[in-house]
């Protein structure tokens, strides 16, 4: 049994069919039905007391990913073990383990309360009525709950419902956790509220294993150990938040917004361009931006330069670098 | 974590869990809950008057030649109040992953360490409850609008017929609800059984008046001697088989349906968790 | 009106579409409801022997029990297949997101009633139709040519007051939300106070209700035409009360759907599921 790794992932690939539509009911397919690997061939370990950033694009596959690792997806090839159990030969052994958040609105019954609902649900994972009732109420006290924990849920909050997911993966107290895209959807103060929680309680406090999905790169950068990038199905890296940004050639970015076109193709070392609410973006790496400043100002020519900014490489850039599109959209190198 | 307890314990509290959250969800739907309650108390009445226009009043010299019985109102009272417990089986638990699908929260159950039976055997013992409290009232009304005249004594075979026929139906249940998470149109599935069972079973007519070949599909029904057994005692109808091969038929017939339901679901759960369909509805 | 119309057709379209990703809910639709008829036919053969029985003749003017089960199994999958699918359509844009938008936009409510009224209209038809052939042919019952007519006249009649109850049904389906149980309800009501299954004279109770339900007069009515052979000076009294009936539900329907509307609006519960 491995005693350093509290998860392991082994050429996972889940694969799903896609059928070619017909866009009359009688008329003729339009496309091929195809193969779509959702998670192809993935390898991961996850250290126990680690918080494992999983981070990548809208159907990148860390949804599909987490959902094999929790065994509520039966992967085509590979496996995962989970604090020691295997998800294909044991999946109930290993989701004893796992505490998870998964996204959606409706993942609760909102018929009842916050209180009845982790009732129900410590019940299921296998907790006494006094055990769940001490465990609600410290849950629920952490999260600032309890003098709504009586109303039903559909009166809640998104940020509130989130909350109680969240309590609900915690309520059996397991040592790993897997936590989906847990900020999505919440204001910027629960935002921070959650990703402190995670971070200081969970993770350091209390030593849990926590992988962490995101498409938010701040978030993987301040709250994880170490990120894997995941692309249409693959890892295509995986190191510390800070070895990754090192892993980009350049030290230096200069971010030029303008309005018009401006051309600064073959000016530093490379330039990635999108437009953002009809103003042009481009970053633009080099290893000492002071030099490139004025060459940049002249090609603007016609442009108009709203703003220049010097930053270090972030996560973005590492994934533009690795995959050539952004985080949230396509990224055109020039 | 939390010490784990022993598993037989767990899923005992998982299956009380399960009738404990179905109970409160179908309480918070105060008009509904009563009306659930109201509806089966005049269930019986159009086959009851149907009845009564066929034979221009209570009795039937027809009916009587081939059961033994000429009461035709207290025949098919009495099938029809029985049939409740199908509809348990197929709507009560058949439908019951189906609806936590509706609700979004069939993946947040089904990732807790629970086999997935364990859901249906609480959703069964909510469902077993309800429809007892129904069957309570449904007696109470029929007797007083109808004076029924029913043999007390027959209670206690009859309690066992409806136990060991309840088993047959747990299987049954655990066939539709695997079933009905493989296929959108899950209720369809339900009532698709439940049509196929009922047309099958002899519920307000004995068995000799279906054609040879329903006859021998209904031998295999365990309504069919549940019902046949529960009228021979309740009201003195002719019996073909003698008790014991009623019970031990329906004994086989409920270990064979069980152990078909347990296969099915497992190879259905396995189907839309290779799928990925678990979560759409 | 030009848009009005295509918003209709829009709607049926749409409809429609996606009925027809659910096959076995048409063929479910199409086939069950004559099936469930046939525990009857047993039932009839234990109670009096045979397929005819003179009692049941006395009160509903026929001794054959069989077509009369049949026919009252056929037009009420009309109207019940009509109204869940109503409910239900409600519902399933709750479900969706979409009601919202659709209640917020510009369109006239009355066109969306229309197009999804017209789209549940549309697959009772189909339903009715496969029905028919199937008691045709599997059932032995006899329908001539010359009959058509009249019994799709009465139809039309009762499904103008259907859309009455439908759009009804709508309105409390915005607020109460769950459609299903309340037809249901209605489903239960109907089966055991208007004649589809037996006459009603068989209690002067349930004769008493029945006047107030459409289904009771389109069903003697389409009886009288079908297996009774009655002429027009003995039926059109009760195509008569059907025709003033629906004046009254379509009334009623679309005032309680206005009130309705407006009752969610000012409450804020549309976009609860």
């Amino acid at each position: 049994m491995d005693i350093t790794n509290a998860i392991v992932a082994e050429g996972i690939v889940k694969v799903f069919k896609k059928k070619a539509r017909r866009k009359h009911i009688i008329g003729p397919k339009i496309g091929k039905d195809e193969l779509v690997y959702a998670v192809n061939k993935v390898d991961m370990k996850v250290r126990k007391g680690e918080l494992f950033g999983l981070l990548g694009p809208n159907g990148a596959g860390k949804t599909t990913l987490v959902k094999c690792l929790s065994a509520l997806l039966l992967p085509n090839e590979g496996t995962a073990v989970i604090n020691g159990h295997d998800i294909v030969e044991d999946p109930i052994a290993a989701r004893e383990s796992i505490g998870i958040t998964t996204g959606g609105e409706r993942t609760l019954y909102w018929k009842l309360s916050g209180r009845d609902n982790l009732r129900y649900f410590a019940a299921l994972y296998g907790l006494s009525s006094d055990e769940a009732n001490q465990r609600i109420d410290y849950l629920m006290k952490i999260m600032g709950l309890l003098d709504k924990q009586y109303e039903r849920i559909e009166k809640y909050s998104t940020g509130m419902r989130q909350k109680v997911s969240i309590c609900r993966a915690l309520i059996h107290d397991p040592p790993v956790l897997l936590l989906d895209e847990p900020t999505l959807g919440l204001d910027p103060s629960f935002s921070r509220f959650i990703r402190l929680f995670i971070k200081k309680d969970l993770n350091e406090k209390q030593g849990k294993t926590i992988l962490l999905t995101t498409h938010y790169m701040d978030e993987a950068d301040q709250l994880c150990d170490r990120i894997a990038i995941m692309n249409q199905g693959k890892i295509v890296a995986v190191d510390t938040p800070e070895n990754l940004k090192k892993s980009i050639p350049h030290d230096e970015v200069l971010e030029v917004k303008c309005l018009g076109h401006a051309d600064f193709e073959g000016i530093g070392q490379r330039v990635y361009s999108q437009s953002e609410d009809g103003v042009q973006v481009h970053r633009i790496h080099s290893e000492n931006v002071e030099e490139i400043m004025s060459e940049v100002i002249k090609a603007a020519d016609s442009a108009k330069i709203l703003s220049m900014n010097v930053t270090k490489p972030t996560l973005e850039d590492v994934f533009i670098h690795l995959t050539g599109t952004r985080l949230t959209g396509e990224f055109n190198e020039e | 974590m939390l010490p784990s307890t022993n598993r037989f314990k767990r899923y005992l509290r998982a299956m009380n869990a399960e009738n404990v959250k179905e109970w409160k969800i179908e309480l918070t739907y105060r008009a509904d809950f009563i009306r659930g309650m109201l509806e089966p108390l005049i269930f019986v009445f159009p086959y009851v008057l149907f009845a009564v226009a066929l034979m221009g009043g209570r009795t039937s010299s027809v009916l009587e030649g081939l059961t033994g019985v000429s009461d035709g109102v207290t025949y098919t009272i009495i099938g029809y109040i029985f049939m409740g417990f199908l509809n348990t089986a197929v709507w009560g638990m058949g439908f019951a992953l189906r609806k936590e699908q509706w609700y979004g929260t069939l993946e947040s159950i089904f990732v807790a360490p629970v086999p997935r039976w364990v859901y249906v055997m609480g959703m069964a013992s909510h469902s077993i409850a309800h429809q007892s409290i129904i069957l309570f009232f449904q007696v109470a009304v029929v007797y007083v609008l109808f004076g029924l005249l029913l043999n007390v004594q027959g209670i206690l075979p009859v309690l066992i017929f409806v136990a060991l026929m309840l088993i047959s139906l747990m299987g049954l249940g655990l066939m539709i609800s695997g079933l009905a998470l493989m296929f959108k149109e899950g209720w369809i599935i339900s009532e698709v059984f439940y049509s196929l069972i009922t047309i099958v079973t002899p519920i307000a007519y004995p068995l000799a008046v279906l054609p040879p070949l329903l006859q021998k599909l209904s031998k295999a029904m365990p309504t069919t001697y549940a019902i046949t057994g529960i009228r021979h005692f309740l009201i003195a109808e002719n019996m073909e088989f003698t008790l014991w091969s009623a019970y031990s038929r329906l004994i086989i017939i409920g270990v064979c349906w069980v152990v078909t339901g347990l296969l099915m679901f497992h190879i259905v759960d396995r189907k839309v968790r290779r799928e990925g369909t678990l979560a759409e509805y | 009106m030009r848009n009005d119309l295509f918003l209709i057709k829009e709607e049926i379209k749409k409809n429609i579409k996606i009925l027809l990703c659910y096959p076995v809910e048409i063929m479910f639709w199409a086939i069950f409801p004559v099936l469930w008829v046939i525990p009857f036919i047993f039932q009839g053969e234990a109670l009096v022997g045979g397929v005819t029985s003179s009692e049941f003749g006395k009160l509903a003017g026929t001794d054959q029990f069989i077509p009369f089960v049949l026919i009252g199994a056929i037009i009420s999958t009309y109207l019940f297949s009509s109204l869940y699918g109503m409910g239900g359509s409600i519902r399933m844009e709750s479900y969706w997101g979409t009601l919202e938008y659709i209640l917020g936009s510009p369109a006239r409510k009355i066109s969306i009633l229309m197009g999804k009224a017209l789209s549940e209209s549309i697959s009772s038809t189909l339903f009715v139709a496969t029905q028919m052939v199937i008691c045709i042919f599997g059932f032995g019952l006899t329908l001539t040519v010359g009959k058509i007519l009249p019994i799709l006249l009465v139809m039309l009649l009762l499904v103008a007051g259907l859309y009455g109850m439908a759009i009804a049904l709508a309105g409390v389906t915005l607020q109460i939300k769950e459609s299903r149980s309340l037809v249901h309800t209605i489903e239960y009501l109907f089966y055991l106070f208007s004649p589809i299954r037996y006459p009603v004279g068989i209690h002067p109770m349930i004769a008493a209700v029945s006047v107030l339900i459409p289904l009771t007069y389109a069903l003697v009515a389409i009886r009288g035409i079908w297996l009774l052979n009655q002429s027009v000076s003995v039926l059109w009294q009760y195509v008569a009360i059907l025709a003033l009936l629906d004046v009254v539900f379509i009334t009623f329907g679309y005032s309680i759907f206005y009130f309705m509307e407006k009752k969610v609006r000012k409450s804020g519960v549309v976009a609860q599921y």
